[in-house]
């Protein structure tokens, strides 16, 4: 699981794709996504993976990028063998390997360079209800509040002698049930705590609930999303009516 | 002198949690008046939590039971009220700050509360730098929950119920989780919040002895009753206070013990300081 963190984690750094709205941002990585679901030729893969790649770059997060695809090399091997083995031929077996690789990193550039903040921001701007934003943001903020519940449960129950890297792989998941138990315990616990609290902030006071913030496209947001769209058709032209 | 108003009275009141047999808060009659700073103490378990519940509405509208009497808050009952209406009147603290920030930043924090009620951009702008000024946080405004320290949680906390700009503020043992010196310094913030802005405070605490140059009244719970209630220095001195669990701050245990003992003291001295002050006075006087 961790491999998957690693190209999906936002970290806090500054770059010329970093600073752009986040629903530029969203459009490059969704468009990104789009064109490798539909690509099917080697050369198209050549392009589309220099250009996520370039991208990688710019925002300066390529080596959390490739650690991402080193780690679903296994994958993507996967993918190649067996397609060789029902019979696909090599050039398709390889051109599926890399369509997995180019959706993975794809839609990596737009978590790695957005953070959830943003995300809120681009979720309120497309209108999506406030009860399904709110439950996004709380269950990002409260990520490391309950890591550290679990550190402490973890702690506590190895006090008491548990020993959880202990016999066979079934015993081992069996280790994991007292700590389980607790941390669900507290999160409900948890839970209701912030059930009274947001109800004490008038959540749900009135069905015209105000939004303080509101995203505005720059100057390089207009150029950036300009030049994006144009090399995508330039793309598509080339692809799919030139046959190149 | 200046006319004191009723803000919050409990009418013969009485609750029990459904599932429960015997009620939680038994025949309660309190009337808090605007402007006070009421200390609420009392053992665990005697309905301290209950009673504030009550007062902003979380019962009877989030938790069920038997609902006997009348609460009623700024001139209305509670019970025709939802809990999101009485935000804006009653800001309730709870005890663990971090439950209290949804947000990713303390900006953000904040501006929930305010975008719940509908205000408009321009007005959120002013209660927002009000509301970090009056709590001296503006160096945390677009700080992370998880860089921030319980004290400072703390203050965040308070900021989203204040920036509501509610008549009463419910603190409930705001300061279990904070350092001694963390914790006066949040008492002088509460004092400030009390006499500036004249914010009817009700703070549930067990560190009585933070709070008694703080508060003006004390009221004393036990087993869903009030047994005291009255002016802090009247309900202090009585020597039957640590038979309902209440921890008497030592500086009065003293006093009293002293009083038993045969020594007459003209005046109940609240703080370490003062009390010292007239020892050593009568020290010199025997010299």
């Amino acid at each position: 699981m961790f491999w998957l963190a690693e190209g999906l984690v936002y970290r806090r750094q500054e770059s010329i794709i970093h600073s752009l709205d986040p629903r530029v941002k969203l459009i490059i990585s969704f468009s990104l996504f789009i064109l490798s679901l539909f690509s099917s030729t080697i050369f198209e893969f050549i392009i589309l993976l220099s250009a996520i790649f370039l991208l990688g770059v710019l925002s300066k997060v390529l080596r959390r990028m490739i650690k991402t695809i080193t780690f679903s090399l296994t994958f993507v091997i996967m993918i190649f063998v067996i397609n060789l083995l029902v019979g696909y031929d090599l050039i398709f077996s390889i051109v599926i390997s890399l369509r997995f690789i180019a959706i993975i990193s794809s839609s990596s550039i737009f978590f790695l360079t957005s953070s959830p903040d943003e995300l809120d921001l681009v979720m309120r701007s497309l209108h999506l209800p406030y009860d399904l934003i709110f439950a996004f943001v709380t269950a990002v903020r409260f990520v490391p509040v309950i890591l550290l519940d679990a550190i402490q449960i973890i702690d506590s129950q190895r006090s008491r002698g548990l020993e959880i890297e202990k016999g066979n792989i079934f015993k081992r998941i069996r280790n994991y049930i007292p700590i389980l138990i607790p941390l669900i315990v507290q999160s409900i616990i948890r839970s209701e705590e912030l059930a009274e609290a947001m109800e004490s902030r008038a959540y749900g006071f009135s069905k015209k609930r105000t939004s303080y913030y509101t995203l505005h496209f720059k100057m390089k947001d207009y150029l950036i999303l300009c030049l994006h769209l144009m090399l995508v058709v330039l793309f598509i032209l080339l692809v799919y009516f030139l046959h190149l | 002198m200046e006319t004191l108003t009723e803000i919050i009275r409990f009418i013969n009141f009485s609750f029990s949690y459904s599932g429960s047999n015997s009620p939680i808060l038994k025949n309660i009659n309190l009337l808090i008046e605007e402007g006070d700073f009421v200390l609420l103490v009392g053992p665990s378990g005697c309905g301290k939590s209950t009673l504030l519940r009550c007062i902003n509405g979380l019962i009877p509208h989030l938790y069920n039971g038997v609902y006997e009497g009348e609460v009623i808050v700024d001139g209305e009952p509670v019970k025709n009220k939802s809990v999101n209406e009485l935000a804006t009147k009653v800001g309730f603290v709870f005890q663990n700050p971090e439950n209290q920030i949804f947000m990713f930043s303390v900006e953000k924090d904040i501006v929930f509360g305010l975008e719940n009620i509908g205000l408009d951009k321009t007005e959120i702008d002013d209660r927002l730098s009000w509301v970090l000024r009056a709590l001296d946080i503006e160096h945390l405004r677009y700080k992370p929950p998880y860089e921030l320290s319980d004290g400072q949680k703390q203050r965040v906390a308070i900021a989203g119920v204040l920036a509501m700009k509610p008549k009463i503020l419910i603190l409930d043992e705001p300061t279990s989780l904070l350092d001694p010196r963390t914790a006066l310094e949040f008492i002088s913030l509460l004092k400030e919040l009390n006499r500036k802005f004249g914010l009817t405070i009700i703070a549930v605490e067990h560190r009585i002895d933070l709070l008694t140059n703080v508060a003006n009244r004390m009221v004393v719970m036990d087993k869903g009753e009030i047994v005291f209630n009255g002016c802090l220095k009247d309900v202090i001195e009585n020597k039957n206070l640590n038979l309902h669990g209440v921890n008497v701050p030592p500086v009065i245990a003293l006093q009293n013990y002293l009083r038993n003992e045969g020594f007459i003291f003209d005046a109940f001295y609240l703080n370490v300081k003062e009390f010292s002050k007239e020892i050593k006075r009568r020290l010199l006087e025997i010299d």
